[in-house]
């Protein structure tokens, strides 16, 4: 080739691409002109170097959700709509004739003889083999009522020691505890969904928020940044929810550790 | 192991396609900190990049119902975050320099007229602030294509398909980018940089 290879050739060759490589690579041998230009490109772009990456932690995709969870919630469709699609329309459909059937059987269930009276009894009833996987389901539903209460009880002194924390101090004995809490919250969160307990992963998803904020605070703390996530913790109400579900969770707790058939009275309440 | 991952990813990518917003949370999780580095690449600064990455999940989640689940959801996503990023560029364009042109002796930011000093830090630190510079200094589709082609090691065709080009437009985006580096560069080479 008598011609010169253009300059967008080069940054082509430069790149391993271009179809006539070969051909470019043979004339680069031969012509000052164009192995000069070529150098001239080839290091220019080299004094280009791929950016360092500033370090993205662990729980960077959960900060990420954190942030943009309440927009994902708002963009999803009206919770009818999902009902609406052709597949889902069958389920709809058999929920209706079992609300029609339970509807029937409370009108005949009405003219049976009324029960005793719920008196507070230790009478228990042996039960039947039936039951068996039923109780099963009972005994990992109390093992994970006992342990989010658990956590949630851990959770609320950590999240009471920040809030009562005079700034400036260094923080780093809670970060670690809010780290450890983080990681088993998660976990909970996720188990308590799948158990269908909405408002107990509710709870924990926000509590994540404010763990994270703890886990992720400088050392030792500002006023200005201890003030935000007090703020945080105090706008979402975060310390009185989190003790109304232990609460919660606790009675149902040890409602459902009491034997088949025994009611409690008033009398056996807790007083305090 | 793997076989599992890829298995547990394909099921939240199911389980997100029909409205499971836990199931896209672990997509979020899963993919953060590569959208990040991809949306840092292309604007240069943290706080653009958290932006991006923001703005890419949303954009994703609103668009699941197109995603053809035969497709690789990193490399949809990946693409999504690209588009963001130039968006993001763009809009930033237009607010602060509304006189920036498309030209190739436009407004190039030209390197300090000082010679390098002997410190081979500080002559390596005055590289990148002039590369950050004549990065600045291409449009954002320039730069869009440059940080794909020179950073990312994506082909041409890669980054037609990345941003919606035709072959010769992402060739000529490169093609631009690259001479206005060299333009802005070439002193700084001239002097043993």
């Amino acid at each position: 080739m008598a011609e010169h290879w253009t300059e967008d050739d080069l940054i082509l060759y430069f790149y391993g691409e271009g179809r006539r490589r070969v051909e470019i690579e043979q004339h680069l041998q031969r012509c000052a002109a164009c192995a000069n230009a070529y150098r001239n490109i080839a290091g220019t772009l080299a004094m280009i170097k791929t950016p360092a990456t500033p370090e993205r932690g662990d729980q960077y995709g959960l900060e990420v959700w954190q942030r943009i969870r309440h927009d994902i919630a708002d963009r999803q469709a009206p919770w009818w709509m999902v009902w609406m699609q052709p597949q889902r329309l069958g389920v709809l459909a058999a929920a209706a004739v079992l609300l029609i059937a339970a509807f029937v059987a409370g009108r005949v269930w009405e003219h049976q003889p009324p029960a005793a009276p719920t008196v507070a009894t230790n009478a228990t009833a042996p039960a039947p083999d039936s039951t068996t996987a039923a109780n099963n389901a009972d005994v990992r539903r109390r093992i994970l009522l006992t342990s989010v209460a658990d956590h949630l009880d851990r959770s609320e002194r950590v999240l009471t020691d920040v809030v009562n924390a005079s700034s400036p101090r260094d923080l780093s004995s809670e970060r670690e505890w809010a780290d450890d809490l983080l990681k088993t919250s998660r976990l909970y969160r996720q188990n308590a969904a799948d158990a269908g307990e909405r408002s107990v992963a509710s709870v924990l998803d926000e509590l994540e928020r404010s763990l994270i904020d703890i886990v992720n605070s400088p050392s030792p703390i500002s006023a200005a940044d201890l003030d935000n996530i007090r703020r945080r913790i105090d706008a979402a109400a975060l310390l009185f929810k989190v003790r109304v579900i232990s609460d919660e969770l606790r009675q149902r707790e040890d409602f459902t550790a009491r034997p088949a058939g025994t009611v409690r009275g008033p009398a056996d309440r807790k007083t305090s | 192991m793997e076989a599992l991952e890829v298995g547990s990813a394909e099921a939240a990518l199911a389980r997100a396609r029909r409205g499971d917003s836990e199931a896209f949370r672990e997509l979020v999780e899963r993919h953060s900190r590569t959208v990040f580095r991809l949306a840092f690449r292309m604007t240069g600064n943290e706080h653009d990049a958290e932006d991006v990455v923001q703005e890419s999940f949303l954009r994703a989640y609103k668009q699941l119902g197109r995603f053809e689940s035969r497709a690789n959801f990193g490399t949809w996503l990946y693409r999504i975050t690209a588009n963001c990023a130039v968006d993001l560029m763009r809009s930033r364009q237009a607010r602060h320099d509304v006189s920036r042109g498309e030209s190739l002796d436009g407004d190039i930011h030209q390197p300090t007229a000082e010679a390098p000093g002997p410190d081979r830090i500080a002559q390596s630190a005055e590289i990148e602030a002039t590369v950050q510079n004549a990065l600045g200094g291409l449009s954002p589709l320039e730069r869009a294509a440059f940080t794909l082609r020179h950073y990312e090691g994506r082909s041409i065709d890669e980054i037609a398909t990345t941003l919606g080009l035709g072959t010769s437009a992402a060739k000529h985006s490169v093609f631009r980018a690259v001479k206005k580096l060299r333009l802005a560069l070439e002193p700084l080479r001239a002097s043993g940089g």
